[in-house]
């Protein structure tokens, strides 16, 4: 009886020590959503700061491929697989660092394109940008031609690609990384 | 003054004697019969005596009788107490105890599994919206969708005028 009762009341000291321990696993068990709010939070403050590459890429085959930029090192396999192409040349690139996530730049920019970004500020899990690829004409008199245009959700965790207009034997990709 | 009855019993005993004796047998309507019968109560009175006496047990035995009443008043005692032992033993409380922490384990896991995916997609790169100038291509399509590979999200278009390779320049 009395080895009985010892046990009952370790039991209940060991289990009022594991349940508020619990408590963080349960609380992220039945609040998946809450959980991802808070992650998602913190991961969006800590954008603030953080670079964004953009590049106008030419894909095609080349005879001789050179080697890749290393921003697209990662997901070279992800573009070749995805596009059969297996040559990578950046036309136009730009580095730009997010400090309030509202900043306009100009992107990344060749001879013929420009790519246009307008930060909309942070959201949850990432930056609400509006892209705008814009083709430029040098003819006399020279004119813009806007191609595309995108509201797009970036994130750390995901490159975007876009799939531009063919261009001679290749095709035109626009590449945006968080990094 | 005795009655026939008990003079008959004392009679079979053999507890009569002298003149009652004579007076009585004298009494008897048929005395061989009487003797046949007194005859035979002294062979059935001598038949429970030999059967119904009590049997005298030796040391030996006396002892081990003894010990197997201890034992079966024991083993009765036992199992009457475990009959009404509670169901909460200790070990069946280990056991319930480790059950319950496996079975937790097990839940935890499998709903901690679910939601991560759903979290992982709500971070990556999502396409809000897309529109293509109509100028560039008046059937132009654009879909997006994402690579399970380096979760690449691309915006897939189709359909847009093809240019020259000299817009390929840098």
């Amino acid at each position: 009886m009395k080895r009985r009762l010892m046990i009952a009341i370790t039991s209940i000291v060991l289990a009022s020590g594991v349940l508020p321990a619990q408590a963080g696993l349960l609380d992220n068990v039945l609040h998946p959503f809450r959980t991802a709010r808070r992650a998602s939070g913190k991961s969006a403050s800590a954008h603030a700061g953080e670079v964004v590459w953009s590049g106008l890429v030419m894909a095609d085959n080349a005879p001789a491929p050179s080697k890749v930029p290393a921003e697209l090192e990662k997901i070279e396999p992800t573009l070749k697989e995805l596009f059969g192409y297996s040559h990578f040349d950046v036309i136009g690139q730009s580095r730009n660092r997010l400090v309030t996530g509202q900043e306009d730049w100009q992107a990344a920019s060749s001879k013929h394109f420009v790519l246009h970004v307008d930060a909309q500020g942070e959201n949850e899990g990432g930056y609400i940008i509006n892209l705008k690829l814009v083709q430029h004409e040098t003819t006399e008199p020279p004119s813009d031609q806007l191609v595309l245009e995108t509201a797009t959700k970036l994130s750390k965790r995901s490159p975007l690609v876009i799939k531009g207009p063919q261009v001679g034997g290749g095709q035109l990709l626009l590449v945006l990384v968080v990094q | 003054m005795k009655t026939f009855e008990e003079k008959w019993t004392a009679w079979l005993d053999d507890k009569l004697a002298g003149a009652e004796l004579a007076a009585f047998e004298s009494s008897l309507p048929d005395r061989a019969a009487a003797e046949a019968e007194k005859a035979s109560v002294r062979q059935l009175r001598l038949l429970l005596k030999r059967e119904l006496s009590p049997s005298m047990m030796t040391n030996e035995e006396f002892f081990s009788h003894q010990l197997r009443e201890r034992i079966a008043l024991g083993q009765a005692s036992t199992s009457a107490h475990g009959a009404h032992s509670p169901w909460w033993t200790v070990p069946r409380l280990l056991w319930s105890g480790a059950v319950s922490v496996a079975v937790f384990a097990l839940c935890a896991v499998w709903v901690m599994q679910d939601a991560e995916p759903l979290e992982q997609s709500q971070s990556l790169t999502q396409v809000l919206n897309a529109r293509l100038d109509p100028t560039v291509g008046p059937d132009a399509t654009v879909t997006m969708f994402e690579t399970k590979e380096n979760r690449v999200t691309v915006l897939w278009t189709e359909g847009l005028k093809s240019l020259p390779s000299d817009y390929a320049a840098k």
